[in-house]
């Protein structure tokens, strides 16, 4: 994580040496208007008239000190919009390398917040945090430098000040930290539970479970509720604590400088200097609240941060092993589109799912595996895919390992219609290309063709460009959808995962005939757990 | 508010509802904010008190204990102006926090009585996206409109008459820089509007196409595009940082520069003011008059400065709102009693029935017509059809998503007639999308309710396969099931189907991914253990229709209700249909 946020920072030197110049500037800068001040005050001591450039040097400080800092705001901002963009990239390459078991468990929801919310608090840490923290820090110093350099007694009572401060905020940020995590959690309960109730929408009016479903959610937006409440109660004493210590601090130098000589020595302090220090007094607690909340900022950050570095440590997918590489096995299956040698394959060391496993499959040949439910169908497609590798024996597509297969060349050898069509945020020409540009026009509409969709397609006002929505398409339209996302870059073999599994024999046929159209001189496998369709010329294995 | 109870808010469209439902906690606001925002002046007046008191005490006009009292009582009441100023900043966060709570509570209760077909058409990202983002910038509008009414109305009311108080003239003169922060935070007002506005959407974008590269992870992986993805979100990325820092910059960039206008009047004010002390000015001042003023006048330009900042708050809570306020109703929560409303015998009857769907244009495409008939408590009825002739619509009118004309009577009731309470109270219907819960399968079974589970994943025969999981009952199915495989999806469906079923089950292809042994096993179960109600099966697989009571086989826009004997002898559609499965049975077997 480190290492990232370095190298980040290391792309954008530029404006991050920028960042800190404004910083400094800023923070020198506003150090000097009380200085002006005390001038003015002591020439008032003095029975004096202030002349104007007096006043308009106050003012004149004023301003510059405002647009430094202005700058500054500019500056920190741009740093922290560039780190969560790399952190965000950084995470988007990660989605390549996960397995795709990781997607199987985690609910997209989940993932999606880790990018979302958790990315946006990398901006948080840096700009209210990290960045806030060196300047507040150094403002501090400055400040108390000032002080001290005015009354060394009053410099060594803040001094010895800061630990109680610095213990306090730990203390309240400590607490809030807690409930801000608890709220975080509950959160992400109730961000899981909307997608999941319009899901199930029918479902929950059909047995009257409205009420069901709303005290489930009223519970975790109680937790939410709770979990505020106490950082809130931490949240709105703070701050009014800093404050009454600091005018302790004023009666205790206001006094000692009254107190008489020996006193006013150690504490030495003018009229001027007490109005001037007064205004100090009242800007050191500042940073030292600031950097208060900037402590609690990084840490609430730090929940998200950790689960970003969770995420970022997730197990990658693994690299095929060596052992199922075998060569002989390609000597053997000479003429063979697809090769399973003496498969072995469990998930996580669990029950063996496929055990001295083989079948070959010749270009061309259709063929279907049955088998009961969890026979391990699915998990030869996935197998095939590359999406995992087994544990013993070898598999060949086209003559390679699915491991070497590049993701251009997948389309090609490929064409994979899934269960149900994951629809993807676009328009139709999209659902088909999964926004490929190399795909021309030409091969969409012979795809449609093949499938028995140009005519439906043709009729849309927007035609490809139909933006893709709920109710655009009947269930088995969609499935042909499917089947043309599948076919449009003509791969030489299909894949085909229970299609008709979820559909009425109103739609089975539609489909069954586009595929049989489709699968004409490919090599198709599919997966089915009973036949109530023909394919044509199709071979049967039984797992 | 209690934490358990909600009391639901009247009128949820009107933000003033709100206000009222909160009345006891912004009394506690009103009065600790006044007190607090009235003794803001507390800090600075006693500062330039102690000042001046202290150029007394070098000129020997004051003594130590002069100082001493004085600073005892400035730390007095200051300690009781920040207390007041905890109790308001606490009551204005529950006040928040509240509101948050209340408008996500009833954003839920709408948008889970909204009809399928109504949810659809929202868009189930925009829907979250409103639900739990704009919830937040709204009550956190809400609080920072009730912090500032206060920390800027109040306090500002406070400084100027301070100002005034002290010199009305000088007051007049420094002051006229004010209007001109003003005016310029007006003038980019729309800037900053539009800015947010453009984040916003930007924030949006980015936020779909996470989800859509995430959630279509695999299929991306299958289909080797991957990378070319990746690449579309780098774009959303690079538009969503130009756009943050540009909004970003008006917002927080500004401030500084709408003080430094203020501040401009400190130049009169020194000027001036020194006049004051020397006594050729307006008003004859002192030194502590001189600090004290400068010292509010600066508070005063830093909260101006504000000003732009709260219209930025309100504007967005105001944008969010916006979003909100369509999705809110009033709705009056009935407890279901379903579960303790006895299970009655009942007759379904058919007359002249014909159902299928409106048009656009409002006009009724029937997909079968004349259907008559009538079933017993006890029968259970096969319904095929050949392709495209409205199975599944004929089961989907006892949910209200199909329309019919004619008559259905249940027990002699119009079906129409009946309310969705009655309605629910007859019928069960499972269809095709298992629609299972994140949860456990226990819940996913009970819902709630006391239910003998184990009885029910028995009956889908179930058990076994739960018993092996790690958590068995207790085991988590995921996102919509996704850690189960379909066939198991189908029967944890099928189970929470039959532990909350009434008088008539509607099965819409329940079997479809699940073996034929197994089939077969269920089926008897369900035969078995509900003797007396009525079952409407739809399938397009026929094995066990000889066992039926009845087969309704819609096609060509009619429905024929017979049983399978009759229909073999009188209908060759019907007839081929069912060949065609007993000739694919042989492979099947092969399955077992």
């Amino acid at each position: 994580m480190r290492e990232i946020i370095k190298k980040i920072l290391k792309k954008n030197m530029g404006i991050l040496i920028l960042m800190t110049i404004c910083i400094v500037a800023s923070v020198l800068l506003s150090l000097l208007p009380p200085l002006a001040l005390e001038k003015v005050v002591n020439t008032l001591t003095s029975n004096q008239r202030v002349g104007l450039e007096l006043a308009f040097l106050y003012f004149g400080l004023t301003v510059i000190s405002n647009i430094c800092e202005s700058a500054k705001n500019s500056s920190i901002t741009i740093v922290g919009q560039k780190i969560t963009h790399g952190i965000r990239s950084i995470l988007g390459e990660k989605l390549n390398r996960l397995p795709t078991d990781y997607y199987i468990k985690h609910g997209s929801g989940k993932v999606t917040s880790v990018f979302v919310n958790d990315a946006d608090t990398i901006d948080t840490l840096f700009s209210d945090g990290i960045v806030g923290m060196f300047a507040d820090g150094f403002k501090l110093f400055g400040i108390l430098f000032i002080i001290t350099s005015k009354s060394l007694g009053l410099g060594i009572i803040i001094f010895l000040l800061m630990p109680f401060i610095y213990f306090l905020t730990k203390h309240f940020q400590m607490k809030t930290l807690l409930a801000q995590v608890d709220n975080r959690k509950a959160i992400a309960r109730v961000n899981n539970h909307v997608p999941e109730t319009i899901r199930n929408i029918r479902m929950i009016h059909v047995f009257e479970k409205e009420k069901y479903m709303e005290d489930k959610y009223d519970d975790y937006i109680l937790e939410s509720y709770k979990a505020v409440n106490r950082s809130n109660t931490y949240d709105s004493l703070y701050s009014p604590i800093i404050l009454i210590i600091k005018a302790i601090v004023i009666l205790i130098m206001m006094t000692t400088a009254a107190a008489g000589e020996d006193f006013q020595k150690f504490f030495g302090i003018s009229v001027g200097s007490a109005v001037a220090i007064t205004a100090y007094v009242g800007k050191i607690f500042t940073p030292i609240e600031a950097i208060g909340m900037e402590i609690q900022n990084v840490q609430s950050a730090l929940a998200g941060i950790k689960r970003i570095e969770e995420f970022l440590k997730e197990e990658e997918i693994s690299k095929e092993p060596e052992k199922t590489k075998l060569d002989y096995v390609k000597k053997d299956y000479e003429n063979c589109e697809i090769v399973f040698d003496n498969v072995t394959f469990s998930y996580n060391d669990d029950k063996q799912i496929l055990n001295n496993f083989s079948f070959s499959i010749k270009k061309g040949e259709k063929v279907t595996l049955l088998g009961r439910t969890g026979a391990g169908k699915s998990t030869v497609f996935k197998l095939l895919l590359g999406l995992y590798f087994p544990d013993e024996g070898a598999i060949l597509v086209e003559g390679k390992h699915p491991g070497e297969i590049n993701f251009k060349e997948r389309r090609k050898i490929f064409g994979c219609v899934e269960q149900d069509l994951k629809e993807v945020l676009g328009n139709l020409r999209e659902q088909i290309t999964l926004f490929d540009e190399d795909i021309t026009d030409e091969m969409i509409w012979k795809a449609l063709d093949t499938v028995g969709l140009r005519n439906v397609v043709e009729k849309l006002p927007e035609g490809l460009e139909t933006k893709m929505k709920a109710g655009l398409f009947s269930r088995g339209q969609i499935q042909l959808l499917s089947i043309a996302r599948a076919i449009v870059t003509s791969p030489s073999i299909l894949l085909l995962d229970e299609i008709t599994a979820n559909l009425d024999s109103d739609t089975e046929k539609q489909v069954i005939d586009a595929l049989n159209n489709a699968s004409k001189g490919k090599t198709v496998l599919s997966i089915s757990h009973r036949l109530s369709t023909f394919m044509e010329n199709e071979k049967l294995i039984y797992l | 508010m209690s934490e358990k109870v909600f009391k639901e808010v009247k009128k949820p469209e009107k933000i003033s509802s709100y206000f009222k439902m909160e009345l006891p906690v912004l009394i506690v606001v009103t009065i600790s904010g006044i007190l607090y925002n009235a003794g803001i002046g507390v800090g600075p007046y006693y500062e330039g008190q102690l000042a001046g008191k202290l150029y007394e005490v070098f000129k020997g006009y004051s003594t130590f204990f002069d100082v001493l009292k004085l600073a005892i009582t400035y730390v007095v009441v200051l300690t009781f102006v920040q207390g007041m100023r905890a109790i308001k900043r606490y009551s204005v966060r529950v006040f928040s926090n509240d509101v948050g709570r209340l408008m996500r509570h009833t954003l839920y209760s709408c948008l889970i009585r909204m009809d399928k077909e109504k949810l659809n058409k929202e868009g189930l990202g925009a829907l979250m996206t409103k639900a739990i983002a704009d919830v937040d910038i709204c009550s956190e509008g809400m609080r920072k409109f009730t912090t500032e009414v206060f920390d800027t109305g109040v306090a500002m009311i406070v400084y100027i008459s301070m100002l005034l108080f002290y010199d009305f003239k000088l007051t007049l003169i420094a002051g006229i820089f004010t209007p001109f922060a003003y005016f310029l935070a007006n003038r980019l007002k729309k800037q900053v509007v539009r800015a947010n506005r453009r984040q916003k959407m930007s924030a949006t974008l980015l936020n779909h196409k996470t989800m859509d590269r995430v959630s279509n992870a695999i299929t991306y992986r299958i289909f080797g595009r991957e990378e070319a993805r990746n690449e579309a979100l780098e774009e959303a990325l690079n538009d969503y940082e130009k756009n943050s820092i540009k909004a970003n910059i008006f917002e927080g960039s500004m401030t500084p520069l709408y003080n430094s206008l203020t501040m401009a009047g400190t130049v009169i004010i020194i000027y001036i003011g020194s006049k004051n002390v020397a006594g050729s000015g307006f008003t004859k001042w002192d030194i502590a008059s001189f600090t004290t003023y400068l010292a509010v006048f600066t508070k005063f330009a830093v909260k101006v400065s504000r000003a732009a900042k709260l219209f930025n708050a309100i504007q967005k809570a105001e944008v969010s709102w916006g979003r909100i306020k369509p999705l809110m109703k009033e709705i009056e929560i009935k407890k279901s009693l379903l579960s303790q409303k006895e299970i009655q015998k009942v007759n379904i009857e058919f007359e002249n029935v014909s159902f299928g769907h409106f048009d656009n244009d409002n006009n009724f495409k029937a997909l079968a017509k004349s259907l008559s008939f009538s079933v017993k408590p006890g029968q259970i009825v096969g319904i095929t059809g050949i392709v495209a002739s409205g199975k599944s619509s004929l089961g989907k009118i006892f949910i209200d998503e199909s329309c019919y004309e004619g008559s259905i009577r249940i027990n002699g009731e119009e079906f129409k007639s009946l309310s969705s309470q009655q309605k629910h109270e007859y019928v069960s219907y499972m269809g095709h999308e298992p629609e299972l819960m994140s949860n456990s399968i226990y819940e996913n079974v009970a819902l709630g309710d006391e239910t003998d589970v184990d009885k029910w994943l028995d009956m889908v025969c179930l058990s076994e396969e739960v018993f092996e999981m790690s958590d068995k009952k207790e085991t988590l199915v995921g996102d919509g099931g996704v850690k189960l495989s379909g066939g198991q999806q189908a029967r944890l469906a099928l189970a929470r189907t039959l532990s909350h079923s009434r008088s008539v089950m509607i099965l819409d292809d329940p079997f479809s991914a699940v073996d034929k042994l197994t089939e077969k096993i269920i089926l008897n179960n369900i035969r078995k253990e509900f003797k007396d109600r009525i079952i409407l099966l739809i399938s397009h697989r026929l094995y066990h229709f000889p066992e039926f009571d009845h087969v309704l086989f819609l096609h060509d826009g009619k429905g024929e209700f017979s049983n399978h004997k009759l229909l073999m002898e009188n209908f060759n559609d019907y007839k081929e249909l069912f060949d065609k499965q007993v000739k694919r049975k042989d492979l099947d077997e092969g399955d077992n």
